[in-house]
């Protein structure tokens, strides 16, 4: 049947999206993981990681490498700042607060975005030229296989960092027992702080990774946000391999959906499944560590 | 000499204490009193009064239109109030009900002709019908969780509203909606719309406070104090929840239909998550569990958006960085501290004075 | 028989926490629950409540079944009951926590309540005047006003009995009363359960004080483990050797 002819290149760009959604979703399980706080403005990670590769690429005339790292380090930077004035200072506050404060720094940092750099969408160069790789009826851009590879490293990372590092180990406690924890030495804002920098790093990667196939500008943050948390949560919320696969699913059902309906309501895909999970399974596929299974 | 100093410094004392006093009598401070006094008092009578002169004193047509959204923001901020500030659980796609107020109106008076007054009921029908349906699985939800559902609710409704063009008209939205009429006067300019707009809040006002001091309001506070509690004394928690996002989606479905028949046109910008992220801010400005706060919210960023939008391309970026200031100083609301912090402004006046005196 | 349990099981994650509890409390009888922690105490609360659900058995009130239904639908049939954990509305005053509590006894729906009709407005204020008379029975009076959270927390727990009765329930759930009081306090507290079984409520609490428990209590049950040890007056079950090993054991 003609309908089903391009589901395979579809599956593909689906994957490499997928890949995308998991890692912001890395973001958000790990700012999670360290503090149970939702940070709304891991999007702008995202979208600011690709914008600063941008910029040293072509303003400051950096090798593409070299503009990259330092995008990294600078949105890392960015991280640890939205921690230190306006996390930390509320670290207090109510849920609604801390919610609307990471509001307010999202709206904040992509509209500085558009004041700095413009509100043109920007592109970047393939990592490897645009070759493309032939298997069987699909094409496969090297680029996808870049964002395939660049997702197993951090989720390699972040398993080594979480279960073998001590550092790790010390974020999960405060997470879980804060009491505990801090009795033990451990400084929970100190473990907070580090995990707005992990996140921010991911967030910043995955921006440069996607920045080549799909452009970003000053608002694709907000979006991209979204669907990483609901990725994260579709897989089972607090757990890394629930962000991966969650964001495959997505990926692919997003990607998958184009197929048969006008391609205008592909956004809403997103939010769809959200509802649909959040009706049916609240906990994610795999299941979640941090809802107790009574009365959900 | 002594006297003369102690005549001075009484003197100083009756000033300051006047001063206090007549503060007193306007600024709200709503924790630190016993709320009980759910009757109508004088500041009442004061607030009302104000309203009813202010645009008359103050004739600039910018201001009325000013004071025409700042009211309509405020139907809006007093439905999310009684779900936010009293029940206690979050709606981040409140913007939406909005919207479907305005769509209805917009369509039932451009292509079917109702009148507006018919309109303005069919939208916040349609309104609740909506929260009604959506309601029931989606409340079940708590914190982060619910108020990532609305916001997806938000976003669907945002993206169905741009694509079914046909319907709703697409990115461009309707235009022409005639303006709000009834028995035959019709209310085109800023100061009939003040009237118009603000009538109708000081209305549902006094519904919302008829409701905060019945046995409902304890309920709403009761749900957001302790699920568990609530249930105990026989409360039906969900049906609480539902019935209060009702209402605040039928106040924000009769916001938008106002909404429209003041602006004329519908279109799918004014509804996005900026809105009902703004909502939400004026309900935390205005206090929790507060009812005349969030309206007084409502105001103060209506024209703070104002007064940035001047300032163009900075204008969102310093928004955003307001808002995390007001959110870290203020986040029991403006009101609250407020007074505590003037008393202790003219307190320090009236200290530093003498201490002056003092040193002579 | 006002409450009947029948054989309830209830597992959490593979653990039994109950397996096969059968008792019955009588009306107008004070009832103990007790046992070690972790014996089950608060779920046998939580199942009777309507805040879990039992796995098999059923429990009846007042003859009919009451076991899965909704906790608030089991409140409006006359149970009422305070928390291990203290849940006191905190957001609301001392006098509007009882009003809270009379919630079901008060005129008005959503919509009637906000156009204020008369009828809602008597209602309100033949309510206040009785969680008034509620308050000085408790003796919590005087700070009527306060908000709840300011409270002292034995005057809090007070609150949340007050509450409780503000209901007029049938049976009254009191989940460890006395934990945390002062000596006075709880002295306080056992006078008032006193007062109140001579108005013809029936008690069931779970309590771990000894000698309170075996001054106002008719009958005793014994858990340990999910299991119901012993179950009889309190000086019976006082000699009951299971009874005994258990509590050393846990010791």
């Amino acid at each position: 049947m003609d309908l089903l002819a391009p589901l395979p290149q579809l599956l593909i760009s689906g994957i490499t999206f997928g890949a995308i959604y998991a890692l912001v979703g890395l973001g958000f399980v790990t700012i999670a993981r360290a503090s149970q706080i939702i940070n709304f403005a891991q999007g702008e990670f995202v979208m600011l990681g690709g914008m600063m590769t941008f910029f040293f690429l072509r303003e400051v005339h950096l090798p593409y490498s070299l503009a990259a790292l330092f995008a990294i380090l600078v949105v890392i930077l960015i991280g640890f700042f939205l921690h230190l004035l306006v996390i930390y200072p509320l670290r207090k506050a109510s849920l609604p607060i801390l919610l609307m404060a990471t509001l307010g720094a999202s709206l904040f940092l992509s509209s500085t975005s558009a004041l700095l750099f413009g509100t043109l969408p920007k592109a970047l160069p393939p990592f490897a030229g645009k070759d493309l790789l032939e298997l069987g009826k699909v094409s496969v851009s090297s680029q996808s296989l870049y964002v395939l590879g660049a997702t197993f490293m951090v989720l390699l990372f972040l398993y080594l960092l979480s279960y073998r590092t001590l550092l790790g180990k010390a974020m999960e406690a405060s997470s879980t027992d804060p009491l505990g924890a801090d009795l033990s030495g451990i400084s929970k804002n100190l473990m907070i702080f580090l995990a707005f920098g992990v996140s921010a790093g991911i967030g910043s990667i995955a921006g440069i990774f996607i920045t080549p196939i799909f452009y970003v500008s000053y608002h694709s943050g907000t979006l991209i946000g979204l669907k990483g948390f609901i990725a994260a949560v579709l897989g089972g919320w607090g757990k890394h391999s629930g962000a991966i696969l969650g964001g495959l699913v997505l990926g692919v059902v997003e990607s998958l959906s184009i197929a048969f309906i006008p391609s205008g309501y592909k956004d809403a895909i997103a939010f769809i499944v959200l509802l649909l999970i959040l009706y049916f399974r609240p906990k994610g596929i795999l299941g979640s560590p941090f809802m107790d299974s009574r009365r959900w | 000499m002594v006297e003369q100093f102690q005549k001075e410094f009484r003197k100083r004392d009756l000033f300051y204490s006047i001063a206090l006093w007549f503060l007193s009598l306007i600024i709200p401070d709503p924790q630190l009193h016993y709320r009980k006094e759910y009757g109508f008092r004088k500041r009442d009578l004061f607030y009302l009064m104000t309203i009813l002169w202010l645009p008359l004193i103050w004739s600039d047509p910018h201001f009325h239109h000013l004071m025409v959204l700042a009211g309509i923001h405020g139907i809006l901020a007093l439905g999310l109030t009684l779900f936010l500030g009293y029940a206690g659980q979050i709606s981040l796609g409140h913007a939406a009900f909005f919207g479907i107020g305005s769509y209805t109106t917009a369509i039932l008076t451009t292509r079917y002709g109702v009148p507006s007054f018919f309109a303005l009921w069919a939208s916040a029908l349609t309104a609740s019908l909506v929260a009604f349906l959506i309601g029931r699985p989606i409340l079940k939800l708590k914190g982060y969780f619910l108020a990532l559902a609305t916001l997806g609710f938000g976003e669907i409704f945002l993206v169905m509203v741009r694509e079914s063009s046909s319907l709703t008209g697409g990115v461009i939205g309707i235009f022409d909606i005639p303006f709000f009429s009834f028995a035959g006067f019709i209310f085109d300019t800023f100061l009939k719309q003040y009237y118009l707009i603000w009538g109708v809040l000081v209305g549902l006002v006094l519904f919302s406070k008829n409701l905060i001091r019945s046995k409902m309001g304890r309920a709403f506070l009761a749900v957001a104090s302790s699920e568990d509690g609530a249930s105990a004394v026989g409360i039906d928690v969900a049906r609480i929840k539902l019935g209060v996002f009702i209402i605040g989606a039928a106040f924000a479905g009769s916001a938008g239909s106002l909404f429209a028949s003041v602006m004329s046109t519908a279109n799918p910008e004014t509804f996005s998550l900026n809105l009902s992220v703004l909502i939400v801010m004026m309900v935390i400005l205005g206090g929790m569990g507060n009812l005349y706060g969030p309206i007084a919210g409502a105001i103060f960023l209506t024209f703070l958006i104002d007064g940035l939008s001047r300032y163009q391309e900075y204008s969102l970026p310093v928004y955003g960085l307001i808002l995390i200031l007001l959110l870290i100083f203020f986040p029991d609301g403006i009101g609250t501290r407020l007074r505590v912090r003037l008393i202790y402004l003219i307190s320090y006046l009236g200290r530093k004075r003498r201490r002056e005196k003092v040193e002579l | 028989m006002l409450l009947s349990v029948e054989e309830i099981v209830k597992n959490y994650d593979g653990v039994r926490a109950l397996n096969r509890i059968s008792l019955q409390v009588r009306k107008g009888t004070v009832k103990g629950l007790m046992g070690p922690n972790g014996a089950g105490k608060s779920t046998l609360f939580h199942l009777i409540s309507g805040m879990e659900k039992p796995d098999s058995g059923r429990i009846c009130f007042k003859e009919k079944e009451i076991s899965g239904l909704p906790t608030h639908e089991i409140s409006q049939r006359g149970v009422g009951r305070t928390f291990q954990t203290l849940q006191v509305f905190g957001n609301m005053t001392v006098v509007e926590n009882v009003l809270t509590g009379m919630h079901m006894r008060i005129k008005g729906g959503l919509l009637s309540s906000g156009l204020w009709f008369p009828w809602i407005r008597t209602s309100e204020e033949v309510a206040m005047k009785e969680a008034k008379e509620i308050l000085e029975q408790l003796g919590l009076f005087g700070r009527w006003k306060w908000f709840a959270s300011q409270l002292s927390y034995g005057e809090q727990k007070q609150l949340e009995i007050a509450r409780a009765l503000a209901a007029k329930p049938d049976l009254l759930l009191l989940d460890e009363p006395v934990a945390g009081l002062t000596y006075p306090e709880a002295k306080q507290l056992a006078v008032n359960l006193s007062r109140l079984r001579e108005t013809g409520l029936t008690l069931f609490l779970i309590e771990h004080h000894m000698g309170m428990v075996m001054e106002i209590a008719d009958e005793v049950a014994v858990l340990n483990n999910g299991e119901l040890l012993a179950e009889g007056p309190p000086d019976v079950v006082k000699k009951d050797p299971g009874v005994i090993e258990a509590y050393m054991l846990k010791k």
